[in-house]
């Protein structure tokens, strides 16, 4: 299979269709579950499929090392390229990964608007047609609803798509009654497209909560492979 | 040299460059009684200061080679190792920190903790140094020794605490209060000699007050009784409060602040009560070395004066007489005339000359006890040697040598040079284990590396200077590879039969890249059935390619990552012979090469920048210019590392380019990644020279 015809086939597209034609420039979206649960392999598989159609991604992390991050691109890239057998997957890894960057905040006393004026000079200087940033380790209970405004007027101003991942500790319900997840209350209004990851007895299932304008509670033909973590169809 | 070893300090000066690390200990010396004038840095008398001895370190107004110089302060002998503050000549850092015990970390009361303080007090840290922190020129303008202190804490992860107060700041700075006695102190006479010891200020008395209390408040968790005094409110007994923070301090879980201005003469005697008071004495430190006669098991060396002696060589120096090795004692006592051993080599040597050192100047002494500092005459040996007593074998921890990170050729311009090149590279080398070099077999040029384009600068000029050796210096030579990017097929005959004996082989099979992660370059199979080429020689043919690998024909460099099978063949009763086979197997390989898709690959440096967050973008636009992929970015706080892979080829003139693009506040290191391809257009550009080049050699 070429690179194409991957990205084509990807399930990934029918997140988008599920989504009223994907996320879109200029919006947020927040995969929420419980820890351990494989929100970071989700992340990595969207902005995997985003560099697949050769577009820049800007992966920023405030939980883990570098090399832990790096690791997980290479072994969804790998899974991903053997189920589909890529062809000339060697030449294709070495061009995409030219695409992507990884930033690694300390959340410690970092204000959101240094890391977002650190992302604005990395798309400036380094990173130039940045298309989508991958936010992974965010906690959103010290984040308050004016530094979520402040990523989403971000992500207005430079027309590009955030991604998220919001996690819970521990057995209670993080969800409200409407099925949102308790830390996004807050600033749901800036928050485009939430998702949830729950675990079911043999995978992990992928359920819209909120599609743009709309409250729905709808399980998506999506599940995550337990073994692989990637996302495939039901 | 004082009998008691609990009266001995071996500490270094160590910080950033221009935060006065050179001026500082030009007043120690003074104070000390060490030297009778004070001189300064760059001096306008035309003498310069005391520890800068090398020419060019006057010259530069920097420090290159750390100088030892041994001082006497109220009855206790300090050794003192001045460090340089740039980071070209960190080994000089780096084994100056080896061998101390405390440090005294100098911060610039206006710039605070910068990047390059911050790498000093990793490299601290990774020696785990006890230290004081002093913060010099808090007379300039916009002094604030306060804001100082609270960075040590956010920057450097250090519980830093004020121990004084100063009474007026910037050009207005008198003197301090100490808060530990709660008295005014002044510096008084032309230098600052005399000391006068007052009650504090009216104005002041609630400034220090408060100051006090979150000292002491530091300071109480770290004894139970201190705070019983602080609750009860009874006086606290200065001799407790000493005890308390010179035990914190060596457990590395205190930093207590003092401020001055050694520029002004102000606040260096208080420092250097502090040094006293509070940083280890050598038993103090634990120190270990490996047992080799018991598979490398770490023993640990109490400083003990009757046990045989152990030393470890730490910095070898070119001095008048021969070389100069210094050497720290770490058990035992070494004396002039006594047998010694290099555990290394295990040679054995007799103490020659023994002496102590003061910058270039130098006393004789017969017998150095643990715990000190000194210098021996005539011994051959490398720095990181240890020295033992013959009976033991024991090895001393290696110090951290990081790796070279810029290369540069150099050509004798005549053959007198030549020679006093080889003998000045032979004395460097041995001096200064990051400054290294070998002889290109690709190009036949001497390469020197090291830490940094200042660093070799200092070098090629030393070689001037010191040994009459003037070379050409020339861009290094970045070793290409070439390689194949996909499999061909060969047919080759060679064929030579006018007359004579002629030469007659044929050969056919495939080339194809060997995809092997670059461990192995070449591979050949023989796949030959039924005798078309006689067993004899098959040899031959695998001879030929390995010939042809030596240089490909895109620009000549070597050819790697290649597997050659050949599958047909023919031979000639008479005409066939080992060279006919290597010669036709040498033909075959151009002719499959060709169209192989051959490609030219380039060596990818693994690169990292530190620097201030303000200047990320600038280090990731320097970065992007260069071809460089930036892999990743981390940032703490203020202060951000982007690692990033980029081509060699790139990189020269880096250190310079950055330095003036973050205002030299970010630093660089690399190191080897891999080998990766060259894009196409600098393919071009690259094949385009070796035509011109193979032209003009042919003219």
């Amino acid at each position: 299979m070429v690179k194409k015809e991957l990205t084509e086939k990807s399930p990934l597209r029918s997140l988008e269709k599920a989504v009223n034609g994907g996320l879109g420039k200029g919006n947020i979206a927040v995969i929420a579950s419980k820890q351990g649960i494989g929100k970071t392999a989700c992340l990595v598989h969207i902005a995997t499929d985003k560099l697949m159609r050769n577009k820049h991604v800007i992966h920023v992390s405030y939980a883990n090392k570098v090399d832990h991050i790096v690791n997980w691109y290479e072994d969804i890239f790998t899974e991903i390229s053997k189920k589909r057998s890529l062809e000339g997957a060697m030449d294709v890894h070495n061009d995409i990964i030219h695409n992507r960057v990884i930033m690694n905040f300390s959340q410690k006393g970092i204000p959101v608007s240094q890391v977002l004026a650190s992302v604005k000079a990395m798309m400036d200087n380094g990173q130039v047609g940045t298309d989508a940033i991958i936010i992974d380790g965010f906690d959103f209970t010290i984040g308050t609803a004016e530094d979520i405004k402040k990523f989403k007027d971000f992500a207005l101003e430079e027309q590009i798509e955030l991604w998220f991942s919001d996690s819970y500790k521990g057995e209670e319900n993080f969800q409200d009654e409407r099925g949102i997840p308790k830390n996004l209350v807050k600033a749901l209004d800036d928050i485009s497209v939430v998702l949830t990851l729950r675990a079911e007895q043999n995978y992990m299932v992928l359920k819209l909560v909120k599609d743009h304008k709309s409250i729905v509670s709808e399980d998506l033909q999506l599940k995550l492979d337990p073994k692989t973590l990637l996302i495939a169809e039901v | 040299m004082s009998a008691d070893i609990t009266k001995m300090r071996n500490i270094g000066i160590s910080a950033h460059i221009d935060s006065g690390k050179t001026t500082l200990t030009e007043r120690i010396l003074f104070y000390c009684q060490k030297i009778h004038a004070i001189h300064e840095v760059r001096g306008k008398d035309g003498v310069g200061a005391t520890m800068d001895s090398m020419e060019l370190e006057r010259e530069r107004g920097i420090t290159i080679a750390s100088a030892a110089t041994n001082v006497n302060w109220k009855g206790h002998d300090i050794n003192i190792i001045d460090t340089p503050g740039h980071v070209d000549f960190t080994i000089e850092v780096e084994r100056a920190l080896r061998v101390l015990d405390g440090a005294v970390l100098v911060l610039c009361s206006v710039g605070g903790v910068q990047s390059q303080s911050i790498t000093v007090d990793r490299q601290l840290k990774r020696y785990g140094v006890p230290r004081i922190a002093f913060v010099n020129k808090s007379d300039r303008t916009g002094a604030n020794p306060y804001k100082v202190c609270d960075q040590l804490r956010e920057k450097l992860n250090l519980n830093s605490v004020m121990m004084q107060v100063p009474i007026g700041l910037e050009e207005k700075l008198e003197g301090v209060i100490d808060l530990v006695r709660m008295k005014a102190i002044y510096f008084d006479g032309h230098d600052g000699e005399s000391i006068r010891i007052e009650e504090i200020p009216e104005a002041l008395k609630a400034e220090a007050d408060e100051r006090r209390e979150m000292m002491l408040d530091a300071v109480s968790m770290f004894n139970e009784e201190i705070m019983e005094h602080m609750m009860e409110e009874t006086e606290i007994p200065e001799e407790l409060l000493h005890e308390t923070i010179r035990k914190a301090v060596i457990a590395q879980d205190l930093v207590p602040v003092y401020l001055g201005s050694a520029y002004k003469n102000k606040g260096v005697q208080e420092m250097m009560d502090a040094v006293l008071r509070y940083l280890p004495a050598p038993p103090d430190v634990e120190n270990k070395a490996l047992d080799l006669d018991n598979d490398e098991a770490e023993v640990v060396l109490p400083s003990d004066r009757s046990k045989p002696p152990v030393a470890l060589a730490f910095k070898l120096e070119d001095g008048q007489y021969g070389q100069l090795t210094y050497i720290r004692v770490y058990q035992g006592i070494v004396k002039k005339g006594s047998e010694l051993i290099n555990v290394r080599n295990g040679r054995k040597f007799k103490v020659g000359r023994l002496v102590r050192m003061h910058s270039n100047n130098m006393e004789d002494i017969v017998e150095a006890p643990a715990g000190d500092i000194v210098a021996l005459f005539g011994i051959e040996c490398a720095s990181g040697d240890t020295f033992c007593s013959p009976d033991l074998n024991l090895s001393m921890t290696s110090m951290f040598v990081p790796n070279a990170v810029i290369s540069l050729s150099i050509r004798p311009v005549d053959k007198s040079a030549s020679d006093k090149m080889a003998k000045a590279l032979n004395r460097f080398t041995k001096e200064d284990p990051t400054f290294r070099t070998h002889v290109d077999p690709e190009s036949n040029e001497t390469i020197v590396s090291g830490m940094g384009e200042l660093h070799l600068e200092v070098y090629i000029e030393r070689m001037k200077r010191e040994y009459q050796a003037e070379v050409i210096t020339g861009a290094p030579q970045v070793a290409y590879r070439e390689a194949i990017s996909q499999a061909a097929d060969f047919n080759y005959t060679h064929k030579k039969q006018t007359g004579g004996s002629g030469q007659y082989a044929r050969v056919a099979g495939t080339m194809e890249p060997l995809d092997t992660n670059g461990e192995k370059d070449y591979e050949f199979e023989n796949k030959i059935k039924g005798g078309a080429i006689p067993t004899e020689y098959i040899p031959s043919c695998d001879k030929g390619f390995q010939a042809a690998m030596l240089k490909g024909s895109l620009i000549g460099a070597p050819v790697v990552g290649v597997k050659m099978s050949i599958t047909d063949g023919q031979f000639h009763a008479v005409d066939s012979s080992d060279q006919a086979f290597q010669t036709a197997a040498l033909g075959a390989f151009r002719e499959a090469y060709k169209k192989a898709k051959p490609i030219i690959l380039e060596p990818i440096m693994k690169v990292s920048v530190e620097g201030p967050t303000e200047f990320q973008g600038n280090i990731f636009g320097t970065l992007n210019q260069r071809r460089g992929m930036i892999v990743a970015s981390n940032d703490e706080g203020n202060y951000s590392v982007v690692e990033a892979e980029v081509p060699l080829s790139e990189m020269f003139g880096y250190s310079t380019v950055l330095r003036s693009s973050t205002q030299g506040k970010a630093e660089f290191t690399m190191e080897f990644a891999k080998y990766g391809r060259v894009p196409s257009s600098v393919t071009e550009d690259l094949i385009k020279k070796y035509e011109e080049e193979r032209k003009a050699q042919q003219k």
